[in-house]
C-alpha cells in the first residue's frame, strides 16, 4: 500500500506546475484521493476490464429489500389458492390468497398487490430468482450473500452493492451521500450479521452506508444534534474556526492528516447545510402527497416503539414506515441520490420471516409495500426520474409451505408442520424455499410489461426456466449503471471485482434495448 | 560452465504409461497416486504447414545461463518453480523439466520442431500457448530454445529454481555499533549510520510535553493526567523520560486495558459479532487480559494461542456463520492456518487457500499443510473451491526450520507447530511483532505492508537488532517497547505522512491519529466520565496486584459418567449442593466454567448463564446478596450439546459423544471465617430431561474427573485467580473492554470479522458527520459537562483551564482563554457552553493527532 502511497504522489509532484503548493492541493482534493494518498482506499485495478462498457441506462439504483424471505407464491408468482379450514392438508396448500390480474395481460399476482399490479406494466418481474445453498438457512447470511455476491466468511471485507456503486461512480450530487440505507436498525437479532454487510468494506468507510433507521426521523441525520438550534450549532462551529486559528499548533505546517481531518469536517458542515439537506425532512412534504405513501399518516407519527408492544400484529403496526422508507428514497432522488436501499426491516421471526401465521401476517405485509411502491413508481415516471432510476424489489429467499431449501437440496426443517392443520397459525408458508423467488425491476432501461422465468405450478414451485443468479443479478444492476461485471479493485495485491470472480453475466434480455 | 547430462532413453508420447501424478500430489507429499497419462491421446499440436513456420533453431552453442534461464525467469517460473507446479508440470530442475507433467513428454529428444514444449512456446496453436498468462516468447527466444533442445539441454547442476529463502525469516545478530556521545541507546547507533549513509544528520527532538503526550497514548492509551505531567515536567533528572516510561509500563492494568484493543483486532476477539448468536465463536478476553496484564512472554503468548486451552482457542476455532461453509478455503481450519501465518509470521496465506498465489511464493499446499495442523481430520485439497480428491499432509511454510511428523497426533502436531514458530531458529516472530510496534508507535512500519514479512527492510539491522534484543530479553513485550520508547530515535519532532518521499526515507516519527479507543477513552477522560460495566467477564485484578490468597480448596471437574472429560452423551443435569452457613457471608463469590453451557440458580433465584455453546471459559459471580444464614441452595444446571447441531450436516455418530464437564469455586467469607465450596464428590446431579418424567429422579452421584489442568480444558491457575478475586463492581472507563458504539464505529473500530492489523487512518465525511450531529458523542458531552461543571460553583476560567490541561496537556493561552469565555457566556446556559468548548477541543488536529 504504501508504495503505491509512493508512486501515486510522485506521479502527482510530476504532473504539478510548480505554483500549485502542496497545501494548495490537499486543500483542493477530495478526500477520495487524500485517502488514495495514503495507501487507505484499494486501488482500482490496473488492467482493463476484459468486457466492452455498454452505455449506462441508470443513473441510480433503488433497493427495496423485503428482507425476512418473502414466499413467491404469496405475492408475485400466485398457485393455486387453498382458502383455509379447519383439517387442511398442508401438502394441498400452494397459496393462502387468490390471484389478482394486473396491468399486463396473463400475468397475475396475489390478493393484497392491486396497487403495484396496476403499474406492472412498467415493470420487469424475474420469476426464476435463485438463491444460494448456504445449508441451514441464516437469514442474515443469505443477506449478505445478496448484498455482497459473496459467502461469508470471507477473508477481507466484502463490500455491500451500495458501497461498490458508491466507490465506482461516486455521489450525484457531492451533498448527498453515495449510499443510503433506510429502514434497518442494527441492534435487534443478528444485528452484528447485518452489520458485517451493510459496510463499505476493504473500499474504505468513506464509501460506506448513510444509516436512516426511522424514515420519520431522517431529518435528525442532518440537523444539528437534538437540542442544539440552528444558530448555536453554527456558533460552535465558528468558535471552532477561530480556535483552530488561535490555536499554537493550529498555526504549525500542515500535513496530510491534519487537512483530511479539516476537510472531513467542512464537507460535513456542507452537507448540513446543504439546501439538498432538506429532502430528509419529511415534514416538508405535503400532507397529501405523503398519504399516498402511508394513507392513514399523522403527522409527527413515529415508529420506534418497542417491539413487543404490538401483540402480534406487529405488520400491521409497522405499514408506514415502510411506505415513509419509499417517500423519502424519492425525495432523495429528487436531490441527486446514487444508490438507496429502503428496507421493510429484518427482523428475525417479524416482517417476512413468518414462523407461524404466515397467512394473516402476510396480509399485514402487503399492506405495507402496496400503496407506497406503487407511489414510487409513478412518482419517478411523473418527475422524468423513472427512466434513469432502476428499482429493484427483492429478497434473501422465498418460502414454502414443506419444503426447507430446494427439491435437491433439502436441509433440516426448521418449523414444524402439522399433518393437518387446525389452528390458522399454522397457515402459510412458514419454511425457507431456495430453487425460485421473485424479483421486480422498474425503470433503469429495463423492459416494461415482461416477465422472465417460469416456475412449476404444482409443489415444488421450483425454477423451470430462465433461472436467475443473484450473480447475474448484480451483473444486469451493475451493467444498467454501465459498470461492467468484472471491475474490480486490489485488496492486499489481490483483485476483487463487483461481482463474484468477475464473472457475473448481465440478462441482456431484460434491458428494454438490448 | 554447462554440464551435457545424456537424456534418459524414453521414446516421447509413446504407448501408454503409469506415472506418478505430480502437482498437487507431489507438492502435498502424496507419493502412490497414480493417474493415467493421458500421453498416449496427445497428438502433435501444430500442423505440417504451421510446424514449417517455426523460428529456426539458433546455431550458435547455448549456455544455459546465459541465454536460456531469462527465458525461464520472464514466462515460466511464476507457475512452474519456486514451489509451484501448475499442470504438474515442474522446471526447477533439468531432472523435474525431462519428467514433464499432466501434458505428457515436454521434449522429444534432438529434436526440437516436435517437442511439445516447443509447439506451445511458439504461439502459433492459438488455443495452446504458453504463457498463458505473462510474456510471450519471441521468435529469437523460440530459436534460442530449440538451439538448447537440440543441443541436449545444457543445465549446469548448480543451478536450480526451488523456493527462495525468504527474507526476514533466519535469525541475525548484527552485533551494536560503537556508541557516540548522546548516542549510547543501541537502537540509536543503528539510526545514526542509517541517518549517516542517508547524508543526513538527526533531526530535533520534541520538547518534554509532546513526548510526554506521545509516551502517554503509547504506553496507557489516555491522555497524561495534569498533576502526573506536572510532576514530569518538574523532574529535573537527565533521564525523565526514561523514567517516566518505566512509570507508565510498570501500571499493569493500563497497560492491558490500552494493548488490548491492538490485541483484539489481530486476534479477532470482540463482545459482540458475527458468529457469536449460536456458538459459531468464541471470546478469549478472559485470557488475553491476563496475559497482557502478566506480561506474559511472547513466545508463551503465541504457544498459548497455538496449541490453546479452554480459555485461549477461540483464535483458532475461528468464526463460523449458521450453515455450511460456503467455501472451502474459509473450513475453520484454514482461518486458523491464515490467521497463524499472518498475525504471528506477517505472511499472507489469503491467496493460497484458493489455488498457488500470483502474489507471493505460497502454495495451496503450503496453506492447507498449515491447515492440516488444526484439524483432527484429514483435510480434502479444494483448488479454487473445486475438490481435487486429494487429501492434505500436514506442512509447515518453512522446510528449513524443520517439519511436521505427518503421523503425529492433533496435540503432538500442535505441540510441534509451537516449537516450529516460537523456537529461536525462527528469526520471522520477533521479527513481525519487533515490526507491528514499530509502525504503531512510529507510524510506518520497518518492512511495510506489516503483513509482508517476506520483504526486505529500509532498515534490516534496525529491524534484526530489535528482533535480537527481544529474545535475549525472554521475548518480553514490555521490554521491546521500553527499548524504542526511551530511543532518542522515538523521541524526534514528527513529519507529516505527505512529507515522506517517493521511496520511504526515516526522518522521524510519522503524524498518527487517535484510534477510536483512544479517542472515546480521552473524550470520558477529559469530562470526568466511565462506560459503566464491561462488556464481558474478565479479571481485572491480575492487573492491580498479586493475588496471593491461597484458597483452602481445590475444585474438580465433575459429571455423572466417568471419562466425560473425554466423551459424554448428549444429555443435561442439575447439579446440586446443600451447605449451612452460621451467617450471612460478608463476601461470595462464584467462578464457573461448563462444558458445554450452564445456568446458575442459587436458593431457588436464577442468577445468570453462560452462551449457549462455548462456555469453557472461567465466569465470575458475585453472589453476597444471595446467600444466607442457615441452609443455602447453589444448582448448576450442565448441558452437553451434539456437536454442530445447527451447520446443517449430519453428525458422524462417533462424534456424538464429546467432553462434557463442569467446574466450579465458591469463595465464602463471614468475617475471617472460611466457608469455600467446590465442585467435588459431594455435590449430586438430577437428569435435566429424565427418561420417566412422573418417577422422581434419584440424585446421581459424580465423578471427580480431575483439577484444574485436566485436558481438553487446561483452566489452570487462572480459573483459582479468577475464583479467589474480590467482586469487582468498579466503573469500566476504557473502550477496549465494551462492545463498540456507533461513534468508535465511524472512527474505525472494526467490526473483527476479518484480522486488521492497520487501521485506516484517514478522516472521511461520514466519520465527520458523526462527530458533528451523532447522537452518541452529542450525548456524551452533555452529561460530560453537568460533570464537569457540577464540583467548580462555576469558576469558568478554572473549568476552561482544565479542559485544556485534560485534552491538550497544555494551559490555555490567553488568546483562547478570553475565546473560550466568550463561547461559554454567549452560550444559552453553561452547560450548553461548556459542551460546546469540549466539542471544539476535540475536534482540534491538536487532541485528534499524535504528533
Amino acid at each position: 500500500m504504501n508504495l503505491d502511497l509512493f508512486s501515486l504522489q510522485a506521479a502527482w509532484r510530476r504532473t504539478q506546475p510548480d505554483a500549485w503548493t502542496r497545501r494548495r492541493f490537499l486543500q483542493t482534493a477530495s478526500v477520495a484521493t487524500l485517502a488514495a494518498l495514503a495507501g487507505a482506499a484499494p486501488r482500482s485495478l490496473r488492467a482493463a476490464s476484459q468486457t466492452p462498457r455498454l452505455p449506462a441506462t441508470a443513473d441510480r439504483v433503488i433497493v427495496l429489500w423485503m428482507g425476512g424471505g418473502m414466499a413467491h407464491t404469496e405475492t408475485f408468482d400466485p398457485k393455486r389458492f387453498t382458502p383455509y379450514s379447519t383439517g387442511l392438508d398442508p401438502n394441498t396448500v400452494l397459496s393462502t390468497f387468490p390471484s389478482i390480474p394486473t396491468a399486463v395481460e396473463g400475468v397475475r399476482f396475489s390478493e393484497g398487490l392491486e396497487q403495484i399490479a396496476s403499474v406492472m406494466d412498467r415493470g420487469t418481474l424475474l420469476r426464476g430468482m435463485q438463491a444460494a445453498d448456504l445449508g441451514f438457512i441464516l437469514h442474515s447470511r443469505h443477506q449478505y450473500n445478496w448484498h455482497t455476491g459473496y459467502v461469508p466468511p470471507q477473508t477481507v471485507a466484502a463490500p455491500h452493492l451500495g458501497a461498490w456503486i458508491a466507490r465506482t461512480l461516486g455521489p450525484m450530487d457531492p451533498a448527498v451521500p453515495a449510499f443510503i440505507n433506510i429502514g434497518q436498525r442494527f441492534d435487534l437479532g443478528e444485528g452484528e450479521e447485518l452489520k458485517a454487510f451493510t459496510t463499505a468494506g476493504f473500499l474504505g468507510s468513506e464509501y460506506g452506508p448513510f444509516n436512516v433507521p426511522f424514515p420519520e426521523q431522517a431529518a435528525d441525520a442532518v440537523r444539528p444534534p437534538a437540542g442544539m438550534g440552528p444558530d448555536r450549532f453554527a456558533d460552535r462551529n465558528k468558535f471552532y474556526r477561530r480556535l483552530l486559528e488561535t490555536s499554537p499548533i493550529g498555526q504549525e505546517g500542515s500535513d496530510f492528516q491534519k487537512e483530511s481531518l479539516l476537510r472531513a469536517m467542512d464537507n460535513a458542515h456542507r452537507l448540513l447545510s446543504s439546501p439538498a439537506s432538506r429532502a430528509f425532512d419529511l415534514s416538508l412534504e405535503p400532507l397529501e402527497s405523503t398519504r399516498r405513501y402511508f394513507p392513514g399518516y399523522q403527522p409527527g407519527q413515529r415508529f420506534d416503539a418497542p417491539l413487543d408492544r404490538f401483540g402480534g400484529r406487529y405488520e400491521v403496526g409497522m405499514v408506514g414506515r415502510f411506505g415513509l422508507g419509499c417517500l423519502l428514497a424519492r425525495r432523495l432522488c429528487e436531490v441527486g441520490a446514487r444508490f438507496i436501499e429502503v428496507t421493510t426491516e429484518y427482523i428475525p421471526f417479524l416482517n417476512w420471516d413468518t414462523h407461524e401465521n404466515g397467512h394473516s401476517r402476510l396480509v399485514g405485509m402487503k399492506r405495507m409495500i402496496d400503496a407506497p411502491i406503487a407511489q414510487l413508481v409513478r412518482d419517478l415516471e411523473e418527475r422524468g426520474l423513472l427512466d434513469r432510476t432502476l428499482i429493484v424489489l427483492a429478497s434473501e429467499f422465498s418460502r414454502d409451505m414443506m419444503m426447507e431449501g430446494k427439491p435437491e437440496k433439502a436441509v433440516k426443517d426448521q418449523v414444524p408442520v402439522p399433518e393437518v392443520i387446525t389452528d390458522p397459525k399454522h397457515y402459510g408458508m412458514h419454511r425457507h424455499f431456495t430453487a425460485a423467488g421473485s424479483v421486480l425491476l422498474f425503470g433503469g432501461g429495463m423492459r416494461r410489461g415482461h416477465v422472465h422465468g417460469i416456475t412449476a405450478d404444482e409443489r415444488p414451485c421450483r425454477t423451470l426456466k430462465d433461472p436467475v443468479t443473484i450473480t447475474e443479478l448484480h451483473a444486469t444492476v451493475y451493467a444498467a449503471l454501465g459498470i461492467p461485471p468484472d471491475h474490480g479493485y486490489d485488496v492486499e495485491k489481490r483483485p476483487f471485482y463487483v461481482t463474484s470472480d468477475g464473472k457475473g453475466v448481465p440478462v441482456r434480455s431484460l434491458f428494454a434495448r438490448a | 560452465m554447462s554440464v551435457v547430462v545424456p537424456l534418459p532413453h524414453r521414446p516421447a508420447r509413446a504407448a501408454p504409461v503409469l506415472r506418478p501424478a505430480r502437482g498437487i500430489a507431489r507438492a502435498l507429499g502424496i507419493g502412490f497416486t497414480l493417474a493415467l497419462s493421458t500421453a498416449a491421446a496427445q497428438t502433435s499440436l501444430l500442423t505440417p504447414e504451421q510446424r514449417a513456420t517455426l523460428p529456426a533453431a539458433a546455431t550458435h552453442p547455448v549456455d544455459f545461463v546465459r541465454d536460456i534461464q531469462p527465458i525461464f525467469e520472464a514466462s515460466c517460473l511464476q507457475c512452474h518453480g519456486r514451489g509451484k507446479a501448475k499442470g504438474s508440470f515442474s522446471i526447477e530442475t533439468r531432472a523435474d523439466f525431462l519428467l514433464g507433467g499432466d501434458r505428457g513428454e515436454p521434449i522429444v529428444p534432438g529434436d526440437s520442431a516436435h517437442s511439445l514444449v516447443v509447439e506451445m512456446i511458439s504461439g502459433l496453436s492459438p488455443d495452446d500457448v504458453m504463457p498463458e498468462k505473462g510474456k510471450r516468447l519471441t521468435a529469437d527466444q523460440v530459436a534460442l530454445f530449440r538451439a538448447w533442445i537440440d543441443q541436449g539441454l545444457p543445465w549446469p547442476d548448480s543451478v536450480n529454481f526451488h523456493r527462495l529463502e525468504p527474507a526476514n525469516l533466519r535469525p541475525r545478530d548484527v552485533g551494536t555499533p560503537e556508541a557516540a556521545p548522546g548516542l549510547e541507546h543501541p537502537l540509536d547507533r543503528w539510526v545514526d549510520r542509517y541517518l549517516r549513509a542517508q547524508g543526513a544528520t538527526w533531526p530535533a527532538i520534541v520538547d518534554d510535553r509532546t513526548f510526554a503526550r506521545r509516551a502517554w497514548f503509547d504506553t496507557v492509551g489516555l491522555p497524561p493526567p495534569p498533576e502526573a505531567l506536572a510532576d514530569f515536567l518538574n523532574d529535573p533528572a537527565p533521564n525523565r523520560r526514561e523514567r517516566l516510561v518505566q512509570r507508565l509500563l510498570a501500571d499493569d492494568q493500563a497497560y492491558a486495558e490500552h494493548w488490548l484493543s491492538f490485541w483484539n483486532d489481530l486476534l479477532r476477539n470482540d463482545y459482540r459479532g458475527t458468529g457469536y448468536i449460536d456458538g459459531g465463536r468464541k471470546q478469549i478476553t478472559g485470557w488475553l487480559y491476563t496475559a497482557l496484564a502478566r506480561n506474559l512472554p511472547y513466545d508463551q503468548f503465541v504457544a498459548q494461542l497455538i496449541h490453546p486451552n479452554a480459555e485461549a482457542e477461540g483464535f483458532t476455532r475461528g468464526i463460523l456463520w449458521r450453515g455450511a461453509v460456503g467455501n472451502a478455503s474459509m473450513v475453520p481450519a484454514m482461518q486458523a492456518s491464515q490467521n497463524v501465518a499472518q498475525v504471528f509470521l506477517g505472511v499472507n496465506l489469503k491467496c493460497a487457500s484458493c489455488h498457488d498465489s500470483f502474489i507471493n511464493e505460497y502454495t495451496l499446499a503450503d496453506a492447507y499443510g498449515l491447515a492440516s495442523v488444526f484439524s483432527d481430520a484429514p483435510l480434502e485439497v479444494a483448488e479454487c473451491d473445486k475438490p481435487t480428491g486429494e487429501f492434505a499432509q500436514v506442512k509447515f511454510l518453512y522446510a528449513e526450520l524443520g517439519g511436521i511428523d505427518p503421523k503425529a497426533g492433533p496435540e503432538a502436531r500442535k505441540q510441534r507447530l509451537v516449537e516450529l514458530i516460537t523456537g529461536k531458529g525462527n528469526g520471522r516472530l520477533p521479527r513481525t511483532i519487533v515490526n507491528r510496534f514499530w509502525q504503531r508507535l512510529l507510524g510506518h512500519g520497518l518492512v511495510e505492508p506489516v503483513d509482508e514479512m517476506d520483504r526486505p527492510a529500509w532498515s534490516p539491522e534496525i529491524l534484526d537488532w530489535l528482533a535480537e534484543d527481544l529474545v535475549a530479553h525472554g521475548y518480553d513485550l514490555k521490554h521491546l517497547l521500553t527499548r524504542i520508547l526511551t530511543s532518542r530515535t522515538y523521541q524526534l519532532a514528527s513529519v507529516g505522512l505527505s512529507e515522506t518521499s517517493e521511496s520511504f526515507v526515516f526522518r522521524g516519527p510519522v503524524v498518527r491519529r487517535l484510534s477510536a479507543e483512544q479517542f472515546s477513552d480521552s473524550l470520558r477522560f477529559v469530562t470526568l466520565g466511565d462506560y459503566g460495566k464491561a462488556a464481558t467477564r474478565y479479571n481485572r485484578n491480575v492487573g492491580l496486584s498479586d493475588l496471593g490468597d491461597a484458597l483452602p480448596l481445590r475444585p474438580s471437574w465433575i459429571w455423572p459418567t466417568a471419562g466425560a472429560e473425554r466423551a459424554a452423551a448428549p444429555g443435561g443435569y442439575v447439579f446440586k449442593r446443600t451447605f449451612t452457613l452460621p451467617a450471612g457471608p460478608t463476601v461470595a463469590t462464584l467462578a464457573v466454567a461448563a462444558d458445554d453451557n450452564y445456568t446458575l440458580r442459587v436458593n431457588g433465584s436464577q442468577l445468570g448463564n453462560s452462551a449457549r455453546r462455548a462456555s469453557t471459559s472461567a465466569d465470575h459471580y458475585d453472589l453476597t446478596p444471595h446467600l444466607c444464614a442457615g441452609e443455602n441452595v447453589v444448582e448448576l444446571i450442565a448441558e452437553n450439546l451434539p456437536p454442530d447441531d445447527h451447520r446443517g450436516d449430519p453428525i458422524p455418530a462417533d462424534k456424538i459423544d464429546n467432553p462434557a464437564g463442569l467446574l466450579a469455586y465458591l469463595r465464602i467469607r463471614i468475617g475471617d471465617e472460611v466457608h469455600d465450596v467446590a465442585t467435588d464428590r459431594q455435590w449430586t446431579a438430577v437428569p435435566l430431561r429424565p427418561a420417566n418424567p412422573a418417577a422422581a429422579a434419584a440424585p446421581l452421584a459424580v465423578v471427580e474427573l480431575g483439577g484444574v489442568e485436566l485436558s481438553p480444558w487446561r483452566l489452570g491457575p487462572d480459573f483459582l485467580d479468577v475464583a479467589a478475586a474480590a467482586p469487582d463492581t468498579r466503573p469500566i472507563a476504557r473502550a477496549s473492554l465494551v462492545a463498540a458504539d456507533p461513534l468508535m464505529v465511524a472512527l474505525g473500530r472494526p467490526n473483527r470479522e476479518q484480522v486488521v492489523t492497520v487501521r485506516q487512518e484517514t478522516a472521511t465525511t461520514l466519520q465527520a458527520l458523526e462527530m458533528t450531529n451523532g447522537g452518541t458523542l452529542a450525548a456524551l458531552l452533555r452529561a460530560g459537562a453537568q460533570r464537569v461543571l457540577a464540583p467548580t460553583g462555576g469558576d469558568l476560567p478554572a473549568v476552561i483551564d482544565g479542559l485544556y490541561r485534560r485534552s491538550l496537556a497544555r494551559p490555555p493561552t490567553d488568546a483562547e482563554r478570553a475565546l473560550a469565555l466568550d463561547l461559554v457566556r454567549a452560550a444559552p446556559n453553561p452547560t450548553a457552553g461548556i459542551e460546546d468548548l469540549i466539542w471544539a477541543l476535540t475536534m482540534l488536529p491538536e487532541f485528534q493527532l499524535l504528533r
